[in-house]
């Protein structure tokens, strides 16, 4: 022990170790190797190389973002803590000022929004963005601060001393290995390499959702006016009831510079049981009558899928193992409708416990947990274990977003009409539709649950 | 052209001729299989009933958008799926 005491001595900016020394025939090994450049991965190698580490990020498309999609927006403030004025940076498609919610039947929608010029001002609230120009800048930062990212390289597998992480094995057509002491997995909502290396359990059809999108071309003024927008300003629309067939899932409207994202799904078990796929959804919303409208004379540029994790709270998987962290999608670490802001956060926390494990040069499960302790104490895993009881909700009362939305449109309805008949027996009227759809007594159980679910 | 393959012509893949990620390893099960969840649920229509070949499922890899819902749909889980090679595969440029 007392002879390793120099090792705590060593300055705190850790520079990257000499390559090529003529006694080290054997390859170069990096301080961390990060897999997938998303938000997490990306943010993670940035932190890391930024405090002195020799990183390494891996990403399998032919840039970053390449591989997943889904209109986005990201909550400026939240980046803006971990990247000063970030939008100054990329191109970020609108200022999102007006924010909407539709419960939609097949004819009619109750919607509730509010938009407000004060939304409009830096630091931002949200903002649309592409995947694509979000990833590239966030990996070109990373670079830009002394991290290696290769593109094309499809990480395969982890490699283990006994249980110690000790790197990755790349696919074809590199089929190579690169050693770390520490391995960063952010490989997003479908983690193969974690569930292959029996460090998560298998992620299930109920935890994850598969959403479809569409992005539909439209001029910039053509969208600003359908949607009642200043120029540059954008809205996000969120869609619950009809989109989803009955089932407990919801849609999406992000507006674009110069196009919409459409988007629809649901838990992956819930397709499986439905017998349609998200790409029937989309079909479907698109012809709602009041989402027609706003797509009209629009061109499809785009269609894809992809699948987010939402278990909540309770399908988060270890995320600390001997010389391996977990971060982003791949952790499960989506919380609503945000997802691309914890996994910077996750990134940036991992990098944090990376940092103190090289310092200590202890990449033990340990040394590591300075992790999780950091995500539990921010307002990641804090806001996740606040809606942790809202994923069983759903699962429990399968019937909820549908049957509220019918039962809001139905009523808003009657209230609308004017019937020949006077008010007290109106209300009676109204009274008597709405308990047909679902009994007092149910419903006074449902509020129940889902103030429970809200209380946290 | 079906609604379907309107839309994956939209999506630019870059095939690898080389090797299939997507495979069903155990026809049998698919045989037996009374939900075909595969079917439907793809989002990119990558699975086919086959009636005339031995094989039951065809496997059109070469058009998955690589969401991987088919592995978890599967109630046989007879779909094994990984992601392609590095370079391989779809690519989305709209966000």
């Amino acid at each position: 022990m007392i002879n390793d005491w120099f090792k705590t001595k060593k300055p705190h900016k850790l520079s990257p170790r000499p390559e090529g020394a003529a006694d080290a025939p054997s390859p170069r090994k990096y301080d961390a190797v990060v897999v997938g450049a998303g938000p997490a991965g990306a943010s993670a190698a940035y932190f890391m190389a930024r405090d002195g580490l020799d990183v390494l990020l891996l990403e399998r498309g032919p840039f970053p973002g390449a591989k997943t999609c889904g209109g986005a927006a990201i909550i400026a403030e939240q980046a803006h803590e971990l990247f000063p004025n970030f939008w100054e940076e990329f191109r970020y498609e609108r200022i999102v000022t007006r924010l909407d919610y539709w419960w939609l039947t097949e004819d009619s929608a109750v919607t509730a929004g509010f938009t407000s010029s004060r939304l409009s001002a830096a630091p931002y609230n949200r903002l649309s963005v592409k995947r694509k120009n979000l990833y590239t800048w966030l990996a070109a930062k990373a670079v830009a601060a002394g991290a290696t990212l290769l593109l094309g390289h499809h990480a395969a597998e982890v490699n283990f001393d006994g249980s110690q992480a000790i790197g990755v094995r790349v696919s074809p057509p590199q089929n190579a290995a690169y050693l770390a002491d520490i391995v960063i997995l952010a490989d997003g909502a479908n983690s193969l390499l974690a569930e292959r290396a029996g460090l998560i359990p298998p992620v299930t059809a109920a935890n994850l959702s598969l959403y479809a999108k569409e992005t539909i071309a439209l001029p910039p003024e053509t969208i600003e006016d359908r949607f009642g927008l200043p120029p540059g300003q954008g809205a996000a629309i969120g869609l619950i009831g009809y989109p989803t067939a009955g089932f407990n899932g919801t849609g999406s409207i992000h507006t674009f510079h110069d196009g919409i994202n459409i988007s629809a799904g649901m838990a992956v078990s819930d397709f499986a049981a439905g017998g349609f796929s998200p790409g029937d959804l989309l079909d479907r919303i698109k012809k709602h009558p009041r989402i027609q409208p706003l797509l009209d004379g629009g061109i499809t540029t785009e269609y894809g899928a992809a699948m987010i994790p939402e278990g909540g709270y309770h399908a988060i998987p270890p995320l600390v193992h001997p010389g391996l962290l977990i971060a982003g999608d791949a952790a499960s670490l989506v919380n609503g409708i945000q997802g691309i802001n914890l996994a910077m956060w996750s990134g940036f926390y991992a990098a944090k416990a990376a940092y103190e494990a090289k310092k200590s040069r202890d990449f033990s499960a340990r040394k590591l947990s300075l992790y999780r302790t950091l995500l539990d104490e921010s307002f990641i895993l804090q806001n996740m274990r606040s809606n942790a009881k809202a994923a069983a909700l759903q699962r429990d009362r399968p019937y909820l977003f549908d049957l509220y939305s019918r039962l809001a449109n139905e009523t808003a309805y009657q209230i609308a009409r004017a019937y020949p008949m006077p008010v007290k027996d109106k209300r009676k009227f109204i009274w008597r539709k709405v308990t047909s759809l679902q009994p007092v007594g149910r419903i006074a159980a449902d509020i129940w649950q889902v103030l429970k679910v809200v209380k946290g | 052209m079906s609604k379907l393959a309107a839309k994956v012509a939209l999506v630019e893949f870059r095939p690898d001729d080389g090797w299939q990620h997507v495979i069903i390893a155990d026809p049998e099960k698919c045989r037996l299989c009374t939900e075909k969840n595969c079917l439907r649920v793809c989002p990119s229509g990558v699975f086919a009933w086959d009636n005339i070949h031995g094989h039951p499922v065809l496997v059109n890899y070469k058009q998955c958008v690589e969401c991987g819902a088919c592995r978890l749909a599967c109630p046989a889980g007879a779909v094994e799926f990984t992601y392609p090679h590095g370079g391989y595969g779809v690519v989305f440029h709209q966000g």
